[in-house]
């Protein structure tokens, strides 16, 4: 009988003396998708339970909102303990050890798809056959809200951006600073996780978008509106709006005019009639500004408001209505 | 004002309104024509023709309706919302007459400065917001049981319409219904770019009409709003607004109710005396409130719900880094963010231990000490207390547990072990077959694993017989004789002190070939591959052939005698 060409023994000495013998790149040594796309899951901490991220509730205490910065070790520890399935020689440590810093590099890449691959944007084959996110590692970092603003509104629009922009930023500004968002995701009703790539300047969350909306702003039972230019813009002031003495839900619209008339000042679009009242009633969607102070992610809110969906008026005047006529007969 | 153009993406514009030339109604097309004919003769020709031009009046289908907010049967917290609904027939509400048939004249305006343009239309529609319980809906009623008589005979008597409509306190309605100049201020038109998702719906050529509830639905409150028909009904629609206020901070204003007939008694400056009340002046009158109906063009329900409004509640949000707790101390964490925790020790006694999630206020170094193998690997103590830190330990734990949940994890992790194994094992032996036998392979080892070898192995190892292999056997004992002391050249030179070997050779009386010298191989001829097809096609040598055969036959038969 022809003996071996190796040995199972040399074969270990061999795993563990040049435990490197093929690169981890190679489509043979690769790890198999579901195992890339498990981990890298919990390398932004799917599926770990809540008790593990906070202790003790008192670090989330109910409304509160809570920003940190993720330890790299703590999951890469997690992503030990996962590979650690099954293993039960040291031919598994041997191998698990030669291929420990390739597997973490590769997660450090597939990590940033995983928001694509929840929301079922793209496959993990799609991924591998090049989609992955290029670019250096980052710090991550995110906050934790717990609020019932979360249960309230669900579809709440956060981003997060590595340059505090004013009020009135252009769109090209916001999506050149914008940071990745790594996770966006309720962990429970009114608990909702957010990390980003990198450490940002500025959060904010906003009130879900659902077109134009007419509202007032309740604060212990006052209503307000925001005083807002010619073309919907705000000019940064509110205004109390009086009420029915009878009913104090109702707004007295034609006393509110006749008020924004006096106080409004020249910038407020001029109150000639329902076009206007309806500019200064407009309720677009709330954006809560969170700004960095000194070198740490935000930590304290600044409310901001910026008009979402710009507004030109044309109040009523004699050629433009004869103008609209003529589209009415012009198109029946 | 210049011509309006489309709005851009993102962008509306806001009328004041929109009328049409031609309101809706009937409508009688008088032609006359006169004709002269021969000299002084002239005649007059006339022709009547009748038309209507409809639209909706006492109902509204749910399909000339864009859109609503709050959503139709919509929960959520729309108690900052003023409730709208959104009409595809731009100039609808100002299609009809609110007072036109007023006897004594339309609606006076109001009183007071600042008024809007005289000639600003009147929408004859808006929208009311009632809470559960306030109103009745009332399906198919006729149109006379809905309003007084001389607001019907205004509409010009239409005789066997049925509406909905919708019924409610008289008093109630008074306190919600907007008033004349309130009605106008509700209602404007838009005009959106029909490739805005976000303003328009599908199918529209941009323009609609809006019409503004005043009333903020109370959080918690199950609502119905109702685009109602104000048409001819001057009766409830008033010049001026009932007296407006505007809250304080305190809470609750109390307007003093006004009793007509009862004038509270006195009260004693200096003694507070208790009196019963008079009730020989008080008047207990039991009677229904008077109610009131309003034509429904349409309606829908939401209910408000959730916590305030989604300013209210970011706005009193508690910031900060994680860690930062509200009361200082509970729970005691240290200045690097853990947490003491009690932990049961494999020993069975209860032990202080620090734990912190990954979840931490400030940036951390990566550990690069990785990885580990088993959770105790990965327990710390810290030296300043002797506190043992399991943070890491736990994360491992955590892995594990997780992965073990997932039985498909499980099983491609042994998949990738194995995969690797068999590559590991096939690199092993390439490596061994190396070491004895020179084999035709690619650079690197990623592509030597790639290939198949057994073609490659075969080639060399027929390269290596073909070479030879040395002499084949020391068929007369010289190679180990020549081992002996005495017959080892490099022995008797040792043993001698020679200068050479060449010269210890020479002694023993040997050419340096005389002792097993190495044949070399037999030098090949080089021949080129060839096919069947080109050793046919040779016919030199094919000839050589028959002839060597035709020489073998004839000899065998001479051999064998014949």
């Amino acid at each position: 009988m022809r003996a071996a060409w190796i040995t199972g023994k040399e074969c270990l000495r061999e795993r563990l003396c040049r435990p490197d013998q093929l690169p981890a790149p190679n489509p043979e040594a690769e790890m198999p998708a579901y195992m890339e796309s498990f981990l890298s899951h919990l390398r932004l901490l799917v599926g770990v339970p809540f008790e593990y991220l906070v202790p003790d509730a008192r670090l989330l205490p109910d409304e509160s909102i809570r920003f940190f910065y993720l330890d790299r070790s703590w999951t890469d520890r997690l992503v030990d303990g996962t590979i650690c399935v099954g293993k039960i020689g040291s031919r598994e440590q041997a191998h698990h050890q030669a291929h420990a810093a390739p597997v973490a590099q590769q997660l450090d890449v597939a990590e940033r798809s995983v928001r694509d691959l929840q929301r079922q944007r793209v496959t993990f084959d799609d991924l591998r056959s090049g989609g992955y996110a290029q670019g250096p590692t980052q710090t991550i970092t995110g906050f934790l809200l717990r609020s019932a603003a979360v249960s309230g509104w669900p579809h709440m629009d956060v981003r997060a951006f590595d340059k505090a922009l004013d009020e009135t930023f252009t769109p090209a500004d916001a999506a050149a600073h914008e940071l990745v968002k790594l996770r966006l995701e309720r962990l429970s009703p009114s608990v909702l996780l957010a990390l980003f790539q990198g450490v940002p300047k500025l959060v904010w969350c906003e009130e879900p978008h659902h077109g134009v909306q007419f509202g007032v702003h309740e604060t212990n039972g006052q209503f307000s509106v925001f005083l807002r230019g010619p073309a919907g813009t705000a000019l940064g002031g509110s205004m109390q709006i009086p009420v029915r003495q009878s009913q104090h839900r109702v707004v007295a619209v034609a006393a509110l005019r006749r008020k924004l008339i006096q106080q409004g000042g020249g910038q407020i679009a001029q109150q000639t009639g329902s076009a206007a009242m309806a500019i200064e009633l407009l309720n677009p969607p709330f954006r809560q500004r969170f700004e960095n102070v000194q070198n740490q992610p935000p930590l304290s809110g600044l409310g901001g408001f910026t008009a979402d969906v710009a507004v030109a008026s044309h109040v009523s005047q004699p050629d433009i209505q004869a103008t609209v006529q003529g589209l009415v007969y012009e198109h029946p | 004002m210049s011509n309006p153009t489309t709005p851009p993406k993102g962008q509306m514009q806001l009328f004041d309104y929109l009328t049409v030339p031609l309101d809706p109604g009937s409508y009688r097309l008088h032609v006359e024509s006169q004709v002269t004919h021969d000299p002084g003769q002239t005649a007059t020709m006339t022709n009547d023709g009748y038309f209507d031009v409809v639209g909706p009046r006492f109902s509204l289908s749910p399909s000339d309706v864009a859109g609503t907010y709050p959503p139709r049967n919509g929960h959520g917290p729309f108690s900052d919302s003023l409730a709208q609904v959104v009409l595809k027939r731009r100039a609808l509400p100002w299609e009809r007459k609110l007072d036109a048939a007023r006897p004594g004249g339309p609606l006076p305006a109001p009183s007071g400065g600042n008024q809007l343009a005289p000639g600003y239309p009147r929408p004859w529609m808006t929208l009311l917001v009632f809470e559960e319980g306030e109103y009745t809906l009332l399906p198919g009623v006729p149109l006379d049981k809905v309003m007084p008589k001389a607001n019907f005979v205004a509409l010009g008597s239409p005789a066997g319409i049925t509406c909905d409509a919708v019924e409610a306190d008289a008093s109630l309605v008074q306190s919600i219904l907007p008033s004349l100049e309130e009605l106008q201020l509700l209602a404007h038109v838009r005009w959106v770019n029909i490739e805005d998702r976000e303003l328009t719906v599908e199918g529209s050529d941009g323009w609609f009409a809006v019409v503004v509830g005043s009333r903020v639905p109370s959080s918690g409150a199950k609502c119905r709003a109702c685009l109602v028909s104000l048409e001819e009904r001057w009766d409830l629609v008033k010049s001026d607004p009932p007296a407006s206020t505007e809250p304080g901070q305190s809470g609750p204003i109390f307007v003093p109710i006004q009793f007509p007939d009862y004038q509270p008694p006195v009260q004693n400056q200096y003694r507070w005396v208790e009196q019963p009340p008079d009730y020989s002046q008080v008047q207990i009158i039991m009677a229904p409130p008077a109610k009131t109906r309003l034509v429904v063009l349409f309606s829908w329900q939401f209910t408000c719900e959730g916590p305030g409004s989604f300013r209210d509640l970011m706005k009193n949000l508690d910031i900060g880094m994680i860690g930062a707790v509200q009361d200082a101390g509970k729970p005691a964490l240290t200045d690097t963010c853990h947490l003491p925790l009690m932990l049961g020790e494999r020993s069975g006694e209860a032990e202080t231990v620090l734990y912190r999630g990954p979840l931490v206020p400030f940036e951390l170094a990566r550990d690069t000490l990785g990885p580990y193998h088993g959770a105790d690997q990965a327990r710390r103590v810290t030296p300043e207390t002797g506190v043992e830190d399991v943070s890491y330990a736990a994360a491992f734990e955590v892995g594990r547990l997780l992965a073990a949940a997932d039985a498909r994890l499980a099983q491609e992790l042994m998949r990738w072990r194995r995969g690797s194994y068999r590559q590991a094992a096939r690199a092993d032996t390439l490596l061994a077959i190396q070491a004895s036998l020179t084999l035709n392979m690619p650079a690197t080892l990623a592509e030597q694993l790639q290939v198949s070898l057994p073609p490659i192995l075969a080639t060399a190892a027929m390269g290596r017989m073909v070479q030879g292999a040395g002499p084949v056997a020391d068929r007369y004992g010289l190679k180990a004789a020549g081992q002996t002391v005495g017959m080892n050249p490099a022995a008797v030179k040792e043993a001698w002190g020679l200068a050479s070997l060449l010269e210890a050779q020479a002694i023993l009386g040997g050419d340096p070939g005389a002792l097993g010298l190495e044949i070399a191989p037999v030098p090949q001829t080089p021949r080129p591959n060839v096919t069947i097809a080109t050793v046919a096609a040779d016919a030199a040598g094919l000839g050589v052939l028959v002839k060597a055969r035709d020489r073998v036959i004839t000899s065998t038969k001479a051999k064998l005698g014949g």
